[in-house]
């Protein structure tokens, strides 16, 4: 038996696993499609380490909702000094924990669909929630909320868990801004047409859709732009309903016992340049928060564009999430 | 049991770990910190919560369907599970020697492993609305009805995790059958019914009531599968709920209640079957001959071949679709640069998480096994054991949760990070590598021991000689359990958070969430080619070798 040997030799190979860090080092909570190779991670790390002498070091969490759990359980205590990947949907319980101090940014050059005065959170990106169809199965989709509760039963969507998906808890927005105090109904209108309701956006994307499940997914207006620009395929689409859209706006902010407060403002402000933009449509595949001009790529110029903007404030969000998910729950679990 | 690796404190004469106590002391240390950390968790849970209103959970009447739905799913996925496991198990063990056998024994064990995504999405392209399965049937039978969503959909992705682990499970407790019981057997003539009455019952009996609660508390504390083939919210289980009031809802109180609920139902089954094995006796060992003719009724060997042959297509299917789908992506000249820029790294990194994982959970399963002996018949003979299974019906969101509490406020580095991992890694294996090791460890016979004692076959000596030659197949297989399980983890590294370089489960999540679905399908298909490669390595590697090895692994039922 070497196997006790062989395990201690492994364990003393862990430590050279994390890299030496020289002295200023900006801990960045996010979520995997952020910190990924191919997000907008590695690059906004370098891009900023060259101009800040300091080093970025991203501790990456399942979700956004993971990245408020673990700030909520390391209380005043936590390493991080900037939290990046909320969104609109979670802003307001981040809030409630008083661990995020105010930016003091001048916001000028936003450029979202709405106005923004948050003075805790900075926007990164922003999109709309949209039903993707795959125009091989689906030519004709429906083109409102009305159209594809009417749709013959044949007709199935795929969408995600507002219990434990940030595009599920999208949906219900949606619905909501759209049906008020007739939602409850209309979901169980709905209810023919769902094929599954998915535990995270990729189990359905990846397990159901691309495998010709059913036709339409819940995801985001912006995710043909990847399939245009990177699979080079015009196969998904997005449809626009004429009912409006479900805006969502990622946002960041300073974790107030962060020790380093001047770089974490320096890192907020670098995020509205177009060094860190740059990276957001394709990588992040997202509309920039800031106007990139022409170097927005041309495919953003083909995705929809909502004629309506439906938009709950995030301190909404908040109080009315709960009553939100029991009106689905009973609705759907009769 | 000897513990190697711990400094030798016995006099020189004496070999190593002779003294009971150490079959008794690090077993029951492992145990008793286990059981500590596990009510730690629990407990500053539960502080953090602060109150508490058990009332709130049980008037709610969405958490109570929650609650029966769980509990119901569970019973039929047992029921169908061990109902396809157990004509596969006789037919293995009676058919020990043919073709393809020991590869399909492979696949038995790899289905457990996969990682969710991976399986649920190949269950989907074989029997979802466009699979292969659909296909063909509807082109018989265009009226079928087949629908994957529902409780089908559950109940086939629950027999495709559980059967072949409770039939692997079985088939060993069968082939564990005494030989001179299966010579008499044979001289009399059993056939069928009283074969079973005789011989296959008494064997199977020991093992059954720990294979049904293994297989309930499995699908109990299902998730994942049950949300993405259940439909709605109406297919919701209890672990479901406990990540919504812990991730969305911040509500420690109740993820405390639901995970007590959870806590009582399961360990009551557990408690249930630790009783009903309690009046079985321990399998007798002994060496087997090989050749002992078992006579069959009529057309056995046929139909025992088409079960086998649709058992074996059921459980290919999937992993066929994984395998097609994944292909075209790895081979690329996209993939073949993710190889070595993403994979390689990526499993080197799995690798360094895994192989520690999967030794630790052999060796606390063995010192647990060792402790739950040396204490037999005493009032703490069931506490190893019982804190062994513990991980099963923990949820480790609420574990985890529990513990990030207890350790903070030191978040610590990344690579404490991972040696956390590999910990709590290694402890959820445990359960899987108990069941596998308990039957061999437990045919070693008081009689043999006490005949050991008198001669001074003690400490390393006695487990070099009287337990290694029994114990290095099962070892092998629980060591690929622990390594794979811990391979495919995702939820214990999520929880403590990942530096930038991710673990192959890590890097799957990143690509689906950033579209990579083609690159994603490549990382699929590596792992399971890994996870493959693991299983078959480690059953090779402590493959008896020469003579000894057809007469050990020559079934007496063939």
């Amino acid at each position: 038996m070497r196997f006790p040997a062989f395990a201690g030799f492994l364990l003393a190979a862990l430590p050279a696993v994390g890299a030496a860090q020289p002295s200023a080092v900006l801990n960045v909570y996010t979520h995997p499609s952020f910190a990924a190779e191919w997000g907008p991670g590695p690059a906004v790390k370098q891009a900023f380490e060259d101009q800040c002498d300091c080093i970025v070091n991203y501790t990456v969490l399942e979700s956004g909702g993971d990245i408020l759990q673990r700030l909520r359980l390391e209380g005043e205590g936590t390493g991080a000094d900037v939290v990046l990947g909320l969104d609109t949907g979670t802003m307001e319980t981040a809030r409630q924990t008083g661990l995020l101090g105010q930016h003091e940014r001048n916001l000028d050059n936003l450029n979202l669909p709405i106005e923004w005065t948050d003075e805790v959170f900075v926007p990164y990106d922003w999109g709309y929630f949209a039903f993707v169809y795959d125009t091989e199965q689906l030519p004709e989709p429906p083109t409102s909320f009305e159209a594809l509760l009417n749709a013959p039963d044949d007709l199935k969507i795929i969408i995600q868990d507002p219990r434990t998906s940030t595009p599920g808890l999208g949906l219900l927005l949606w619905m909501h801004s759209v049906y008020g105090d007739q939602a409850g109904a209309k979901w169980r209108q709905l209810e023919d047409h769902i094929l599954a309701t998915t535990q995270s956006w990729s189990d359905g994307y990846y397990s159901l859709f691309m495998n010709g499940e059913a036709p339409m997914i819940l995801s985001y207006s912006t995710s043909p732009a990847y399939h245009m620009a990177i699979d080079k395929t015009d196969r998904y689409q997005a449809v626009a309903f004429e009912e409006g859209h479900y805006l969502q706006v990622e946002v960041a902010a300073l974790v107030k016992t962060s020790d380093k407060p001047e770089l974490a403002r320096r890192f907020l402000d670098f995020m509205l340049t177009p060094a860190f933009q740059q990276h957001i449509p394709l990588k992040n595949v997202m509309y920039p928060a800031i106007d990139l001009g022409d170097n927005l790529p041309p495919v953003f110029e083909r995705l929809i564009t909502p004629e309506k903007v439906l938009y709950m404030d995030p301190a909404e969000v908040a109080a009315k999430r709960r009553s939100l998910v029991d009106e689905w729950l009973n609705a759907l679990t009769r | 049991m000897p513990s190697p690796g711990k400094p030798m404190t016995e006099t020189v004469s004496a070999a190593v770990f002779s003294h009971p106590r150490w079959r008794f002391w690090p077993g029951m240390l492992i145990a008793l910190s286990f059981l500590v950390l596990v009510l730690a968790g629990l407990v500053s849970l539960l502080q953090a919560a602060g109150s508490l209103d058990p009332s709130n959970v049980l008037g709610n009447r969405y958490l109570r369907g929650v609650v029966t739905f769980t509990v119901w799913q569970a019973l039929l996925s047992v029921l169908m599970s061990l109902g396809l496991a157990l004509p596969i198990a006789l037919a293995l063990a009676r058919h020990s020697r043919f073709p393809g056998r020991s590869a399909l024994l492979r696949l038995m064990e790899l289905s457990l492993v996969l990682p969710t995504i991976v399986a649920v999405s190949g269950i989907i392209v074989v029997y979802g609305r466009q699979g292969w399965f659909t296909s063909a049937v509807s082109a018989w039978l265009p009226d079928h009805g087949w629908n994957l969503y529902g409780l089908n959909g559950i109940l086939l992705a629950h027999v495709f995790f559980n059967a072949p682990l409770a039939a692997r499970i079985l088939l060993q407790a069968l082939e564990s059958v005494p030989e001179p019981r299966l010579r008499i057997a044979a001289q009399l003539g059993l056939q069928s019914v009283w074969l079973w009455r005789a011989v296959q019952w008494p064997a199977l009996k020991p093992v059954l009531p720990g294979v049904i609660a293994l297989v309930f508390t499995l699908c109990f504390t299902s998730f994942a599968i049950i949300m993405t083939l259940g439909g709605g919210p109406s297919a919701t289980t209890l672990e479901v709920a406990i990540y919504q009031s812990l991730r969305f809802e911040m509500d420690f109180s109740q993820a405390a209640i639901l995970a007590l609920i959870q806590l009582a139902i399961c360990a009551s089954l557990w408690w249930l079957a630790f009783r009903c094995r309690a009046d079985t006796g321990l399998l007798p060992t002994s060496a087997r001959t090989p050749h002992l003719q078992v006579p069959g009724w009529p057309g056995q060997t046929l139909i025992n071949g088409a079960l086998v042959g649709l058992f074996s297509a059921f459980l290919l299917a999937p992993l066929v679709a994984t395998t097609a789908r994944g292909l075209p992506a790895l081979f690329s000249p996209e993939g073949l640069a993710a190889i070595q820029n993403q994979l390689l790294p990526a499993t080197g990194r799995s690798l360094l998480i895994a192989v520690p994982a999967g030794l630790g959970s052999v060796v606390i399963a063995l010192l647990t096994l060792a402790a739950a002996r040396q204490s037999e018949g005493r009032w703490h003979s069931g506490l190893p054991v019982v804190t062994g299974y513990l991980p099963l019906i923990i949820p480790p969101l609420v574990l985890g949760t529990g513990l990030f509490i207890l350790l903070r406020p030191s978040p610590g580095t990344p690579s404490e990070g991972w040696v956390l991992v590999s910990l709590i890694n290694s402890l959820m294996a445990v359960p899987f590598v108990l069941q596998v090791l308990r039957g061999p460890f437990l045919s070693v016979d008081a009689h043999t021991l006490r005949q050991a004692d008198q001669l001074g076959i003690l400490g390393w000596h006695r487990w070099r000689w009287i337990f290694w030659p029994l114990l290095r197949r099962p070892m092998a297989l629980g060591l690929a359990y622990g390594i794979t399980l811990s391979m495919g983890d995702f939820g214990v590294i999520a929880i403590f958070g990942s530096p930038g370089q991710p673990t192959l489960p890590v890097l799957l999540y990143q690509q689906l969430g950033s579209y990579r679905v083609e690159s994603a399908a490549g990382t699929a298909l590596w792992l399971l080619a890994l996870l493959l490669i693991i299983f078959a390595g480690l059953s090779g590697l402590t493959r008896p070798k020469g003579v000894f090895r057809t007469i050990q692994r020559r079934s007496p039922y063939a």
